[in-house]
């Protein structure tokens, strides 16, 4: 391999870039392409817009069986991030949850994206972000 | 343009088959199908193309030329087919366009899957890296997303997705060939280990080695090999993504809507006359959605399907009585044809002690989750006596 593929969308990783498409509005994250997901525009017109780094869990699960070195519980959500500037649709992306107590998590809680290392492929560590109940927010 | 129609089936009992190659597993259910096809076939004169559907999870049998090599049936367009869960019964619609088209007058469609020789394993081929496009989204925890919601938007209960598994065990020690031939309780699901919250090891199909064979052949050939042939009557195939931003994919597979749609309006039936339904419930709460997704019920409403014994072997719209994958198991590029061979069985009043009686119109539905857990396709097929 010529380089770490998860390199390519180091921009959406650590700055949450997305891309929304001007024939239909969709917003693509963390794709960036020249086709539209969901009007099949092609090619489409894609205009860079910021997440917000604040969003709703749309569902959830916590996963208790994963290979030996993966911490668990691991809890796993869908959440929708919001534009930063309050206009057009959301971005629907995976992520992972820092809470792992089932009574902090319900469809509808607010969370809020946390930069941090996720993982190490060895020679050099991978930044993202993983989504946390915020502080205010906890019951 | 000719029909296409089943006219033969030939499987092995699914389960833990380490004493089986990879091999042995095509190799049994081929003959099983040549052995028991009514009137008898020469099959290297009769069969003029083959279907072949397996992931290869087992990397022992890539391209056609493996099911060549497991059956003997060399000189002859060998095609295999990958696609997600729903591999066997992909293999099967193009087996059925190509018979239909009238280029194929004999396919033999045949699927299947060592799940068991796999030294990753689904849950270990997980791994973490790029999570949001769905890396570290394993299989149980992709379902379970869908329960989570269900069970929040409908009020859905954990008691109502339980009871899939329920009756789907005890259809599956009616049926000889499940790999998992136990009954359970409510309460024995709700009290096994989770394995991704909301869902525990019983909402979970098992881990299954498997083979699965049927032949599909044309108008004028079909009474040459029985005096009971099942006729497909439509299919469709589809894909989704919960990605694309329609909450509806949250909860259920707008793809298997797609998938039936197109089947419903090929073959001129509607979700009223299926008789029985042989359906993918690779965890409860898939069957419990698909309930939805093909019409059986009202969106929002498959736990009250299942709470009123609709979906049961003695209730209205009987669905998996084969056990289902929960039950029978999930070798999956035998899966399709194994549901596919179920319906041929149940319509020819052949299904021994589930068989549902006076079928005449079965659906068979199959979905598959592929590029790491964001897309779904799926696949349905409608046969009728």
């Amino acid at each position: 391999m010529s380089g770490p593929r998860y390199h390519r969308t180091r921009e959406q990783d650590q700055r949450l870039v997305a891309f929304e498409c001007q024939s239909c509005g969709y917003v693509s994250f963390p794709d960036e392409k020249q086709t539209c997901k969901r009007c099949g525009d092609a090619p489409a017109t894609f205009e860079e817009v910021q997440l917000a780094e604040r969003g709703e869990i749309k569902t959830f699960v916590v996963q208790e069986y994963l290979p030996d070195d993966i911490e668990v519980p691991q809890p796993l959500a869908i959440v929708d991030l919001p534009q930063a500037d309050g206009s057009g649709e959301s971005a629907r992306v995976y992520g992972l949850l820092t809470e792992t107590e089932l009574d902090e998590l319900s469809v509808g809680t607010e969370v809020e994206a946390r930069f941090r290392e996720l993982f190490d492929d060895g020679e050099r560590p991978i930044n993202s972000f993983k989504f946390s109940v915020p502080r205010e927010v906890k019951r | 343009m000719t029909d296409a129609h089943v006219v033969g089936s030939g499987i092995i009992d699914f389960g833990e088959k380490y004493e089986w190659a990879f091999d042995d597993l095509l190799e049994g259910a081929y003959l099983d199908l040549v052995e028991s096809v009514d009137h008898g076939i020469e099959p290297t004169k009769d069969i003029d193309a083959i279907w072949y559907g397996t992931l290869d999870i087992a990397n022992e049998g890539s391209s056609g030329a493996s099911v060549a090599h497991a059956t003997g049936l060399f000189e002859k367009p060998a095609t295999q087919i990958v696609n997600a869960c729903a591999t066997g019964s992909d293999a099967f619609r193009n087996a059925v366009q190509a018979v239909k088209a009238g280029d194929v007058e004999v396919a033999l469609v045949i699927g299947a899957e060592k799940m068991l020789d796999s030294t990753e394993g689904l849950i270990g081929g997980a791994a973490l890296e790029r999570l949001w496009r769905g890396r570290g989204v394993t299989m149980p925890a992709f379902f379970g997303m869908r329960a989570t919601r269900h069970m929040d938007q409908y009020e859905t209960t954990r008691e109502q997705i339980a009871e899939v598994s329920v009756k789907n065990h005890e259809n599956g020690t009616k049926y000889p060939h499940a790999h998992q031939q136990f009954e359970c309780s409510v309460d024995d699901v709700k009290e096994s280990a989770t394995v991704s919250y909301p869902l525990n090891l019983y909402d979970c199909c098992p881990v299954t080695d498997g083979a699965c064979a049927v032949l599909v052949t044309n108008d004028e050939r079909s009474r040459e090999f029985t005096d009971a042939p099942v006729r497909v009557a439509g299919y469709g195939f589809s894909t989704d993504s919960f990605m694309r931003g329609d909450d509806l994919a949250l909860t259920n597979f707008p793809a298997s809507r797609q998938a039936s749609s197109m089947a419903y309006e090929r073959s001129g039936y509607g979700p009223d006359d299926i008789d029985v339904a042989e359906v993918h419930d690779c965890f409860s709460i898939t069957e419990l959605i698909t309930y939805e997704d093909l019409g059986f019920c009202e969106q929002g409403e498959g736990g009250t399907f299942i709470d009123d014994g609709v979906p049961h072997l003695d209730g209205e719209k009987p669905v998996n009585p084969s056990g289902g994958l929960l039950s029978k198991g999930h070798p999956i590029g035998a899966t399709g044809v194994a549901q596919i061979a179920e319906i041929f069985e149940q319509l020819r009043g052949e299904a021994g002690d589930v068989q549902v009686p006076d079928a005449e119109v079965g659906l068979q539905h199959n979905i598959g989750i592929g590029r790491n857990a964001t897309g779904a396709v799926s696949c349905v097929n409608i046969l009728e006596r």
